[in-house]
């Protein structure tokens, strides 16, 4: 899809922080945190047709229940347009606390779905009750092996997948209080082929362990070479 | 012990507990006063878990109530499911507010939700995962007090040891007296301090009353046993219903009821006679339709609600309701809103109103015949022919929906096996009905409960039914409800005998209560966690005898363990009502004329307003 048209404000690409308490919601929680929020602020939202209308708005990944993000994305359609900085102004008071907008900008209406263009996902996990000699090691056991067996979630239990090449980078440093250990994860994030920061962490053998996990940023193809695969 | 919990230790337990944002707050609309600012710390507490409590809409009147005083601050708690209670207790966490993280413990005021019965050992457990001795003599000036409040206070009786005051009826003014004389008694014992709360109209304060029984175990009297306390308790109301919360507070995680919340009548005039809501919240008052469209502009722009509930306890009775759902339906109609009604009659025109309301969606229509046969529709005061019901059914079908729901009552006074077999009957009927108008996929779907005979209601003297004959009459349904399209649904006898157990009982079960949550019962609502077993062991161990509590039929001259609270009802009229019963005849709804109840005899000369749906009755013209 060429990437030429102009954006026509009626589909916006939102920047956002979540943290904290809203660390610990699902992604389907976080589309209503949204749709509410923006219903707050009157924000022209698109709805379908149909017996029970829903606002179009696409994340560009879901935020696995534990975790914040630190430039989350968000696209959504509007009815009327509007430009980024009416919108920034409306949501201005509409946010529950540990929301925070970053960035709102047009997009061209016809521009891939955000989770088309995604590559990777980069996490931060402090950890506590591990010291940091012990967790390198069993990030370099990790990283050495070829293939890390994992059963796969929800109903097919039963098979199961290679995590390893899902997992682009991983590193242990030390941490600040209250925390021991930082791992800093960078993750495959593409259709069929998404790696959690949680599986990691279940590889090393760290499940258990107090944890604050981030995810600090999101890597999108770039633009041109979006239709290019 | 003020201090808040500090955010990494919550934190911490998050990765082992399901749904962790119940535990966390931050919620859109939630309301952070300064503590050191505020010279009176209230924290409401619903003792379930927050998927349910959150839509608890007297806690969400009273934090608005309580919070738009000077001075006052109010905070939420809710009791967390069984996984993050077992790691609280392993890391040593007490329970917290969900607004500034601080201790339980460190409130002036826990005021708690004693809704129903089975919240009841709830309260215990919450308590003591705040750290606080469960019984009331244990705790004293450095604790919070404890209140209670809601329907289950019409018989607190079996609670008494554990809570220190109830509020009898409707709080909303109540409450922010009871802050007053906490603040004017402040630094005095606790003693004194209750005994200064006991003056307050509406409010019980258990300790400061002593029960009396007779040989036979009966009760002679419960009596005061301190000047300040009144021998008789009536039931405090508001004259108009207080205005919507606006900004009510938006979850950030799913709950069982996520909408905003607009109650649009209080009371019911039907007069069923197993219904207690029915008969403790009279009179009725209606809220004016203009103001309930304020309070749906008001709602949309605080919450961002996609749904609003309007609130009753008979939609269809509210008196202007099509004028008002047309006007609801026209003001709002581009902003992606939906309106849901509960408890609709079995009458046409409910159909028409649920019609109007589904915007072409029709997912299941429910309805509550509560029996199948006429002569326990006109014992229970519930009447509908089989006809109408079949007229209603079809036009049900006509419109649309493909599901039915019907709720029925099995163990109703003088039920029968044949009475049960009726409903299989009807069910049946109804389904031929349905595929007639719509097809193979229409589905009817029966749920039956057990009838619990309970306190202030006319059938407060009837007895529940033995568990024999509940068991016998289930399996006759499970029998003959099967088969494609129809599904039946029920409970477990034994979570309706605890359920009738203390909602009967008196004095002389505190210890049961005690005991049964030692030995692990609570969550009695829940099937996957309440632990019967518990129960019947204390049952057993202190020798309760359940004939006794459950299944003896009472003579009319017996005083009941409930009997010095005043629900406004007098008992002459629900002794009047229960002989009408049992000659079957009906009492029409007394919005036309005055049957005298008592509530206009009772409060109508200072309170009574416009706004009431009581037709002034003749002695008082």
């Amino acid at each position: 899809m060429p990437d030429t048209g102009t954006p026509s404000l009626t589909r916006l690409r939102l920047t956002f922080a979540t943290r904290r308490t809203l660390a610990h919601v699902s992604v389907l929680d976080l589309g209503r945190i949204w749709e509410r929020s923006l219903r707050r602020a009157a924000v022209p939202l698109r709805y379908s047709q149909g017996f029970n209308p829903r606002p179009r708005m696409q994340f560009a990944a879901p935020l696995p229940t534990g975790c914040g993000g630190e430039a989350e994305l968000l696209d959504i359609w509007l009815d009327e347009p509007r430009t980024p900085d009416e919108i920034a102004a409306a949501l201005e008071g509409k946010l529950p606390p540990d929301l925070h907008l970053r960035r709102v900008e047009a997009v061209v209406p016809d521009a891939p779905p955000l989770a088309d263009l995604l590559r990777a996902s980069h996490y931060r996990l402090l950890l506590r009750g591990v010291e940091v000699a012990p967790a390198a090691r069993a990030v370099e056991a990790l990283l050495a092996r070829t293939e890390v067996l994992r059963p796969r979630r929800g109903r097919r239990r039963d098979r199961m997948y290679d995590l390893r090449p899902l997992i682009l980078e991983l590193r242990a440093a030390p941490a600040g209080k209250p925390w021991d250990v930082a791992l800093w994860m960078h993750l495959r994030a593409e259709v069929g082929a998404t790696g959690r920061p949680d599986e990691v962490l279940a590889a090393l053998g760290f499940d258990d362990l107090p944890r604050r996990c981030t995810r600090e940023r999101l890597i999108l193809a770039a633009q041109e070479g979006a239709d290019g695969r | 012990m003020d201090n808040p919990i500090t955010w990494e230790r919550i934190e911490s337990l998050l990765h082992r507990v399901q749904k962790p944002g119940r535990y966390v707050g931050g919620e859109y609309n939630a309301i952070h006063k300064p503590w050191e600012k505020t010279d009176l710390h209230v924290c409401l507490a619903f003792p379930d878990i927050y998927d349910l409590g959150m839509s608890n809409y007297a806690l969400m009147l009273l934090y608005d109530i309580l919070n738009g005083a000077e001075g006052i601050l109010a905070e939420r708690t809710y009791l967390p499911a069984p996984d993050m209670i077992a790691e609280m207790r392993r890391a040593g966490l007490p329970l917290y507010t969900l607004e500034s993280y601080r201790p339980v413990a460190a409130f002036d005021l826990l005021a708690m939700s004693t809704a129903y019965e089975q919240l009841f050992l709830n309260a215990l457990e919450l308590m003591d995962l705040a750290g606080l001795p469960i019984r009331a003599a244990e705790r004293d000036e450095r604790h919070p007090l404890v209140l209670g409040g809601g329907h289950g206070t019409f018989n607190p009786e079996p609670i008494t040891d554990f809570v220190d005051a109830f509020v009898i009826g409707e709080a909303e003014e109540l409450i922010l007296e009871i802050a007053g004389v906490m603040r004017r008694t402040r630094g005095l014992p606790r003693e004194a301090q209750l005994r200064e709360l006991a003056r307050l109209p509406g409010l019980y304060v258990p300790r400061f009353y002593r029960a009396r029984y007779h040989v036979d175990g009966t009760i002679a009297a419960v009596e005061p046993t301190v000047p300040e306390a009144p021998a008789t308790i009536f039931k405090r109301l508001v004259p108009r219903l207080t205005p919507t919360p606006l900004r009510q507070i938006v979850p950030n995680v799913s709950i069982i009821h996520d909408r905003a919340v607009v109650e649009i009548q209080r009371g019911c005039t039907r007069g069923c006679r197993f219904c207690q809501a029915g008969a403790v919240t009279r009179p009725v008052r209606e809220r004016p339709p203009e103001e309930i469209a304020e309070a749906v502009e008001g709602l949309l722009r605080e919450t961002g609600y996609e749904e609003i509930a309007l609130l009753s306890l008979s939609s269809a009775d509210y008196s202007r309701i099509l004028p008002l759902m047309e006007a609801l339906k026209r003001r709002f109609a581009e902003r992606h809103v939906s309106f849901s009604l509960p408890s609709l009659r079995i009458e046409s025109f409910s159909v028409d109103l649920a019609d109007s309301l589904s915007g072409g969606r029709h997912s299941g229509f429910t309805f509550a015949p509560e029996a199948a046969t006429d002569h326990l529709r006109r014992r229970i005061n519930k009447y509908i022919s089989a006809e109408q019901l079949f007229t209603v059914a079809e036009e049900v079908f006509r419109r649309g929906w493909r599901t039915l729901k019907l709720y029925f009552m099995i163990g109703l006074p003088d039920e029968t096996d044949e009475d049960v077999v009726a409903i299989a009957d009807l069910a049946r009927a109804v389904l031929r009905l349905g595929r007639r108008i719509a097809g193979r996929r229409v589905e009817v779907r029966v749920g039956v409960s057990t009838f619990v005979p309970k306190p202030h209601t006319v059938f407060q003297s009837e007895p529940l039914v033995e568990e024999e004959a509940a068991r016998r009459r289930l399996a006759l349904l499970r029998q003959q409800v099967r088969g494609r399209g129809l599904h039946l649904g029920w409970n477990d006898y034994r979570a309706t005998r605890i359920e009738a157990l203390l909602a009967r009982g008196d004095r002389r079960l505190n210890p049961l209560v005690e005991l049964a949550w030692r030995k692990g019962a609570r969550f009695d609502a829940w099937d996957d966690w309440s632990n019967y077993d518990a129960w019947d062991a204390a049952i057993a161990e202190l020798g309760i005898d359940l004939d006794f509590y459950l299944y003896r039929r009472r003579s009319e001259a017996e005083r009941f363990p409930w009997d010095h609270l005043h629900s406004g009802v007098d008992r002459r009229f629900l002794l009047r009502e229960l002989r009408r019963s049992e000659r079957g005849e009906l009492l029409p709804d007394c919005r036309h004329r005055c049957y005298a109840c008592g509530i206009y005899t009772h409060f109508g000369k200072d309170y009574g307003s416009e706004e009431w749906q009581c037709p002034i009755p003749a002695l008082h013209r």
